[in-house]
């Protein structure tokens, strides 16, 4: 496992991550399918742009539902899509040796998972870190200075901590818009987090870990 | 589909450069192939991004959203703030193209999202792209050219138009030219002066004898015509007898400006300049002016010459022209009020000279007063007279009699002529020729007295004016008596105290519960926010207060939060944040006034938010903030029972 010899006390420049958002059919974990997968890296702590991965992948289950409203991907446009079994081995070529992030990241990565399963016959093995948990934690640690607003559980979502965290916005609901929106949010909350931000990938995780 | 992969444009870049000049001009296919290189970066409030002479400039950095200030530090740690940047800036373009290190400090005043790009990518574009390097060399010579900036300036230095730009962008250090000469205290008067012929120069820089290192004193050609010359001294005396000692010095990375400050505040006209604890010349007031076109020295040295009080209505005229120079050169607000109080004090001692010496001299001594902004040292242009007068208690009634008349025909010229200088009357009558204001000390301590121990509103009011007095012409030691015996008064009565920080706790921040301005909703200034009252008021409220129950004697306002931040009487980090705020507002205020001045309209304080920049906005409502936390400390130093 090429995660194992992970030096846990190191920096986090020294680390390479990836951002991903993906696009469903639905949340039924069961029966519903990955249609989208947006990501950008980020490297040395700051977001590399010439680095981002954004595909359509064509779902077995083609049927125009409520969730295609949301995300505005077309039947057409995912009918002309390449299958995860062409996409899923780039994105994982993609990410590579980075950790991997993302805004309530566990639902990402059951779905990649679920896929690669079931097109590669394994799982992904890049330790997730979940931003939703960092944000949390960062808000509970008391170190927000926005007031007026209230702690309540829609607080969380992507688009509601931007606002409050007064982030650049981007337009929701397109993988890679909201994974670059993700990544904004990850380079807020580690640099904002206590004296000085988060240091090193062990007090990251103690923040935010969701995997392993 | 392969393509799509990695070779996504990013949007949110895209958008970005193609608002802003000069990337607004690229082609479509150059934009996009710039905007892949772009990296995004994140800096929390207050990260240092540049140290002025250390930090190697990797990326052209552009603000997405946020701010920064750019500044100078020098070794006293004192700061000079140069500019603001806010969204749409970018910061680092000349250390790149001259391939230097950063020229200034850098510092994030907001959380601030950057947009960076390389180096390389930057000088590509810069010797592609036509119209591109024209446009950075353009928008350096127009914006304020910071310290580090010799070689520019130098080669800017030539042309006509610029010159006053450098009282504040150049350091003293780069005036002095001449190799440092000096002599042993023991040397002859003659050897020395032989010594100032041989290299003709016009001061010689004394030092201990046999510690050549050890600078003790200074002549110069003046100090031989006046101290050696007309007095017949021995020309084989020590040289030691005639210098002036201690040499004052300023720091050779400390700005003409400071040079110029210090020589006008100390009526001298040669300054030692030390670097690394060594002195390693001296510089004249002339040196300054010559890099200098109309310089508010020559402007102080006019004042002085003139002989006729007439000759000074139009003197005093030119000083709104002289501060719109210091404005453009980047001057901070407070040394911008310091300069107007030094140059308002000038005017009125010569003014003052000049009219003793018309009608004769007082039959008793006294100390004109200034009072409220004058005597705090805070005037912006709109300046109302605001004085008094203290004179030495008359011995007899017929000594009294004479003073009183002397004082009324004397003051009643003083501030007509002050008026045709362009101070107008005070509407409140609190001016010198008003018989109440201009009194015996013994009579201003009854006032003070009266005041302190029978607080109604009306009297509350006067310590608002009166409290902030200072000697600006005369007898200063009444100014002091006064201020001593108020400070006695003052200490003693906590419950007058706790009116003024009543009064103090009655005005609010001018912000609603989301940070919104609170703005006048009718009238003349309506969606205007009254700057002076319901801004700076609170600041200097607090300040007098806690000086009042201090004994503090300063009268200015940053001179007081910083002795109140030095004896720990408020701490640290709130003596920073209230100096900010203050000096942000006092900022907007003159450059408001400024404005208001260039299209010939009536200076006033009322600014509308709707026309700041974002920057701006948020800077401002960061300054009402602190207003809360001075309120918080009174509630605890006052608590209300």
């Amino acid at each position: 496992m090429q995660f194992l010899d992970f030096h846990q006390g190191a920096p986090l420049a020294e680390y390479s991550f990836v951002v991903c958002d993906t696009e469903l059919t639905g949340l039924n974990k069961r029966k519903d399918e990955i249609i989208s997968i947006g990501a950008v890296r980020i490297v040395n702590l700051q977001i590399q742009l010439d680095q981002t991965f954004h595909r359509f992948i064509r779902p077995v289950n083609i049927n125009p539902n409520k969730a295609t409203l949301i995300h505005r991907i077309t039947p057409e446009e995912l009918k002309k899509a390449d299958p995860a079994e062409e996409v899923l081995p780039q994105f994982i070529e993609f990410c590579d040796n980075s950790l991997i992030v993302g805004h309530f990241v566990g639902l990402d990565m059951y779905f990649l998972n679920k896929t690669a399963r079931q097109v590669l016959g394994g799982t992904l093995s890049n330790p997730g870190v979940d931003t939703m948990r960092l944000a949390r934690r960062y808000k509970d640690s008391g170190q927000t200075d926005h007031y007026g607003h209230h702690d309540h559980a829609s607080a969380y979502n992507l688009d509601a901590l931007a606002k409050e965290f007064g982030l650049p916005a981007f337009k929701p609901h397109d993988a890679l818009e909201d994974a670059l929106q993700t990544a904004y949010l990850f380079l807020y909350l580690i640099k904002k987090f206590k004296d000085g931000g988060i240091h090193s990938l062990k007090e990251l995780y103690r923040a935010g870990r969701i995997l392993h | 589909m392969a393509a799509d992969v990695h070779s996504l444009a990013p949007e949110v870049v895209v958008e970005f450069f193609a608002k802003i000049m000069p990337f607004k001009e690229l082609d479509h296919e150059t934009l996009h192939g710039m905007a892949r290189h772009v990296k995004v970066d994140f800096f929390p409030k207050g990260t240092r991004l540049f140290h002025a002479g250390e930090t190697t400039i990797s990326h052209l950095l552009f603000i997405q959203q946020g701010g920064v200030k750019s500044f100078i530090t020098d070794d006293e740690g004192e700061v000079t703030l140069k500019d603001y940047r806010g969204e749409g800036d970018y910061i680092g373009a000349l250390g790149i193209i001259r391939g230097t290190k950063a020229s200034l400090d850098v510092e994030t005043v907001e959380d601030t999202f950057c947009f960076l790009l390389p180096q390389a990518i930057f000088l590509d574009l810069i010797n592609t792209q036509p119209g591109f390097s024209q446009y950075y060399l353009k928008s350096f010579s127009e914006k304020f050219v910071g310290t580090a900036y010799a070689e520019l300036r130098r080669h800017k230095m030539t042309r006509r138009g610029d010159e006053n730009l450098y009282l504040f962008s150049m350091q003293v250090g780069d005036l002095v030219k001449k190799p440092l000469r000096k002599a042993s205290a023991d040397s002859t008067i003659q050897q020395a002066a032989q010594q100032m012929a041989t290299h003709r120069v016009a001061s010689l820089l004394i030092h201990q004898p046999g510690r050549p290192d050890e600078i003790i004193g200074i002549i110069t050609d003046r100090d031989l015509s006046s101290k050696v010359l007309a007095p017949g001294l021995a020309y084989t005396e020590q040289v030691r007898c005639i210098m002036s000692s201690p040499v004052a010095s300023v720091l050779s990375q400390s700005t003409c400006f400071d040079a110029l400050l210090k020589m006008m505040s100390c009526s001298i006209h040669h300054l030692a300049v030390e670097r690394r604890g060594k002195i390693i010349g001296v510089i004249t007031s002339h040196d300054i002016t010559l890099i200098q076109g109309v310089s508010p020295y020559s402007l102080f040295k006019e004042v002085g010459k003139q002989q006729k009080i007439p000759d000074l209505y139009p003197l005093s005229k030119k000083i709104p022209e002289m501060i719109r120079n210091l404005i453009k050169e980047g001057a901070k607000s407070g040394n911008i009020s310091r300069m107007i109080s030094i140059l308002n004090d000038h005017i009125l001692e010569r003014l003052l000279t000049l009219l003793e010496e018309e009608i004769g001299p007082p039959p008793v001594a006294y100390c004109w007063l200034l009072m409220g902004s004058e005597g705090r040292r805070e005037q912006t242009f709109k300046t109302d007279q605001d004085n008094a007068i203290i004179y030495a208690d008359p011995k007899n009634e017929q000594q009294a009699k004479e003073a009183e008349e002397y004082f009324s025909r004397f003051t009643r010229k003083a501030i007509d002529h002050l008026v045709e200088c362009g101070y107008p009357l005070c509407p409140g009558e609190i001016m010198a020729v008003n018989p109440k204001w201009c009194q015996p000390l013994s009579v201003w301590k009854g006032y003070f007295k009266d005041w302190v121990s029978s607080p109604d509103p009306q009297e509350i009011l006067h310590a608002t004016i009166f409290f902030d007095f200072r000697s600006g012409f005369g007898k200063a030691s009444f100014a002091d008596e006064l201020r001593q015996y108020l400070s006695d008064l003052t200490e003693r009565h906590e419950l007058y105290l706790l009116h003024l920080a009543n009064q103090c706790l009655a005005g609010k921040a001018p912000l609603s519960f989301f940070r919104n301005f609170i703005v006048e909703k009718n009238g003349e200034h309506k969606n205007k926010l009254d700057i002076k009252h319901q801004g700076l008021t609170p600041f200097v409220n607090f300040a007098r207060l806690l000086a009042l129950r201090h004994g503090i004697k300063e009268t200015n306002t940053l001179a007081r939060l910083h002795v109140l931040a030095k004896e720990n009487i408020i701490d640290e980090s709130l003596w920073v944040k209230a100096v900010d705020a203050y000096e942000m507002q006092m900022q907007l205020r003159i450059i408001h006034q400024l404005n208001q001045l260039e299209i010939d309209a009536e200076p006033d304080n009322h600014v509308a938010p709707d026309e700041l920049s974002e920057l701006e906005k948020r800077m401002l409502r960061d300054a009402f903030e602190v207003i809360d936390r001075l309120h918080s400390v009174l509630k605890t130093m006052f608590p209300t029972p």
